[in-house]
């Protein structure tokens, strides 16, 4: 680890399949990843690359079944959350490990108040008496801008806009002080001008808290506004891993590659021909044999159809899997 | 580029349109007011060229296309497609007219039959509007397929059982199918990967330089959008508050809304993300069945001055080919510009 911090969350050889009427789906195959104090990880990939499945594993948050996590371990501060009781894990969720959900309505009742849904974790979990998590639910709904917030906490979620109900759900994963906050796509379904209300109010909260934050996105303009470190992931794996500007200035793995040249911009030169990545992701019906994106690189190699790349340090934080060097156009020499 | 002598030929041209949606209440399902979802809309397409429509949700974007199809019954105003004016004729005058005019629809899920092979998706609209016998429109749904790059051997298949960006295509090989010069793209690449998005967006552009086709293209991306228009248009509840060939608007934004959006979209590029000052807008935007008095932008303009809350701003012209609906412009004839900007606009118009 370069900068020596013991990282809060240390997840290894993650493995998680389902097993549906049609077969196995390895959705997650062999994804190793940590999270340092206070550091925001940003997670990238298409959609069905297992962004989510990783996140939801960690803290048993999939049906079972059909969902079966086959190995791996997962530490939080040196105890390993794959190996605990239900019991044990919902204690991890209402204290130690806050979770967003990208749409807000799936996880605010709409037939409770939000000054209920709030108070109730800080009661179970917190041991606050019914006054102390009243207050303390307003002082979040502040704290995450929402103005008015102690009669606002007898508001229904349908009475609150799009983009105060993901105001809401920040302030609930925010409630009990987690050491980790999970938030998958917590701006995908928001417009643009709220998107960077939010941005702004994550960025400032973070200086605040000095939470360490796991986001999941498909867009890599978010990622580089907000992220320190990226994980790319395709297929269930982890194709490259850099911090935030060396992976946008100097991406190794052909897909992170192609996907930072799809993608069109709103400012500085303007792209007269969109590059294409053709084809289509896979769906693993078995852990792959071969690199995974092969039939949609432009660089494959004979080796690639062989075997499945593994992650290779390149020094600086940044590892990636694949066996093309960009920097020769031929094999990596290790 | 633009050519002085022959000014561009209109395909479309949409004069102060208006879309309100009655709202019922109580036993008797009274009318208790009006969503004003387009609310006096005037701007014209020309031929050959994309016209991008940007807004946030619930601005107005897919009325305004459904009705300039005139899939609803206009409350208002003038839409005249090819020189012919079809804002207020019956349905059944329509029915000629539109195969020259399509819709591709966000969602290629939703809008596709799924207990229909994709054949019979595709040859719907030759079976309605054409009399091709079985074998010729079998012929032309072959065509289709190969244009929008189908593999044929799939004809027999069932939307389910093709991706996202496939779906899309099929969408577009249907609204393709009776050779229309105008097509309504209702956000086409919304609910597809990133990956897959570039692959629709260049076909769509190929197929308008192969078949001269003219697109009104909806989409709340505006880097997309910045890709494939040539012109674009602002709407902000109801109204389109600034239009603007694409450099003009992406680079020297006049309207405060504009200028907000633009800064609020990231930058997939750290060191830019860091340079950019964004303007973060308060609030919400308001309910179009109750707008603000004034301007419908006044309440959450960071520009806002005391006029704007009592005095709807014209939608002028303030330079060739640029418009805008703001009190800052009041009076405006050429805005003030970079001396580079204003220098690419004279070069343009020789
Ligand atoms: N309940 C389930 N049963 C079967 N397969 C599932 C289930 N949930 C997820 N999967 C599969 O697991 C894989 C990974 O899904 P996941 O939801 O993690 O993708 P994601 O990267 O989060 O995608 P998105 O960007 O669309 O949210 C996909 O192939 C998906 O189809
Ligand atoms: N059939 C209808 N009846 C009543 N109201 C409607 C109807 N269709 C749309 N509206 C309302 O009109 C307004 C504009 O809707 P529209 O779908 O045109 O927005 P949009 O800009 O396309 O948004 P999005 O980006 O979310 O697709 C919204 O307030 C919507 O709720
Ligand atoms: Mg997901
Ligand atoms: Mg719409």
């Amino acid at each position: 680890m370069p900068d020596g911090a013991m990282p809060v969350l240390d997840v290894r050889n993650l493995r998680t399949v389902f097993r549906t009427r049609s077969g196995e789906v390895h959705a997650v195959n062999d994804v190793s990843f940590d999270l340092r104090p206070g550091e925001l990880l940003g997670v990238v990939g298409e959609s069905g690359s297992g962004k989510s499945v990783t996140m939801m594993s960690l803290i048993g948050l999939l049906p079972s079944p059909p969902a079966e996590v086959r190995s791996g371990q997962a530490l939080l501060d040196g105890r390993d959350l794959l190996g605990m009781t239900p019991e044990e894990l919902r204690k991890v969720r209402g204290a130690r490990v806050g979770f967003i959900f990208q749409d807000p309505m799936t996880s605010l009742n709409p037939v409770f108040t939000v000054g209920f849904q709030l108070t109730e974790p800080l009661r179970t979990h917190m041991g606050m008496t019914r006054p102390e998590a009243r207050r303390r639910a307003a002082e979040l709904l502040e704290l995450v801008g929402i103005s008015d917030a102690e009669r606002r906490l007898d508001d229904y979620p349908h009475q609150f806009s799009g983009g105060m109900r993901q105001r809401v759900m920040i302030a609930m994963a925010l409630a009990c002080d987690p050491e980790v906050l999970i938030a998958d796509e917590p701006t995908t379904a928001l417009d643009v001008t709220i998107q960077a209300q939010i941005l702004e109010l994550v960025k400032e909260l973070r200086h605040k808290l000095g939470m360490a934050i796991v986001w999941i996105t498909h867009d890599l303009g978010v990622i580089a506004g907000i992220a320190d470190r990226v994980m790319v992931m395709y297929a269930g794996q982890v194709v490259e891993q850099a911090p935030v500007k060396e992976l946008f200035t100097n991406p190794q793995h052909p897909y992170t590659r192609a996907l930072l040249q799809t993608v069109p911009s709103v400012r500085g030169r303007r792209v007269e021909k969109l590059r294409v990545i053709r084809g289509q992701p896979p769906v693993l019906g078995a852990p792959p044999a071969a690199c995974p994106f092969r039939p949609r690189c432009d660089h494959a190699l004979a080796r690639c159809a062989r075997e499945n790349p593994q992650r290779i340090a390149l020094g600086s934080g940044h590892d990636v899997a694949c066996f093309w060097d960009p920097a020769t156009g031929e094999e990596r020499h290790a | 580029m633009l050519d002085a002598a022959a000014p561009p030929k209109k395909i479309v041209e949409v004069r102060d349109l208006k879309m309100h949606f009655p709202i019922h209440a109580g036993v008797f399902r009274r009318r208790v007011g009006e969503v004003k979802a387009v609310d006096g809309v005037s701007f014209d397409i020309h031929e050959g060229e994309t016209l991008g429509l940007v807004g946030e949700s619930g601005c107005g974007k897919s009325t305004c296309g459904r009705a300039i199809l005139r899939l609803y019954d206009i409350t208002e105003g003038s839409v005249v497609i090819d020189g012919r004016e079809i804002g207020h004729i019956p349905q059944k005058e329509l029915r000629p007219l539109r195969p020259r005019m399509q819709m591709v629809f966000q969602d290629p899920q939703a809008s596709l039959d799924p207990r229909m092979t994709v054949a019979a998706i595709i040859g719907e609209p030759l079976v309605e509007h054409t009399g091709l016998s079985r074998d010729a429109r079998l012929e032309r749904i072959y065509e289709l397929m190969d244009a929008v790059g189908l593999n044929r051997n799939f004809a027999n298949r069932y939307p389910h059982e093709f991706s996202g960006g496939q779906r899309q295509r099929i969408g577009i090989a249907r609204a393709l199918a009776l050779n229309p010069k105008f097509i309504v793209c209702d956000e086409p690449i919304a609910a597809l990967d990133v990956s897959i998005q570039a692959q629709v967006v260049n076909l769509l552009e190929d197929l308008q330089k192969r078949l001269g086709l003219t697109y009104l293209f909806i989409s709340h991306d505006l880097s997309m959008v910045r890709h494939i228009a040539s012109r674009v248009a602002v709407m902000y509840l109801g109204k389109v508050v600034e239009l603007a060939p694409r450099d003009d608007l992406y680079e020297t934004p006049l309207h405060p809304y504009t200028q907000a959006l633009l800064s609020a979209v990231p930058d997939p590029d750290p060191a830019s993300a860091e340079k950019v000052k964004r303007i973060i807008l308060q609030g919400d935007v308001p309910s179009p069945a109750n707008p603000p008095k004034g301007c419908n932008f006044c309440t959450r303009c960071p520009r806002v001055m005391p006029v704007c809350h009592h005095e709807e701003p014209a939608f002028t012209e303030v330079a060739p080919g640029r418009f805008v609906a703001c009190h800052l412009h009041d009076g405006t004839k050429i805005p003030e510009a970079p001396a580079a900007a204003a220098a690419d606009q004279q070069g343009d118009a020789t």
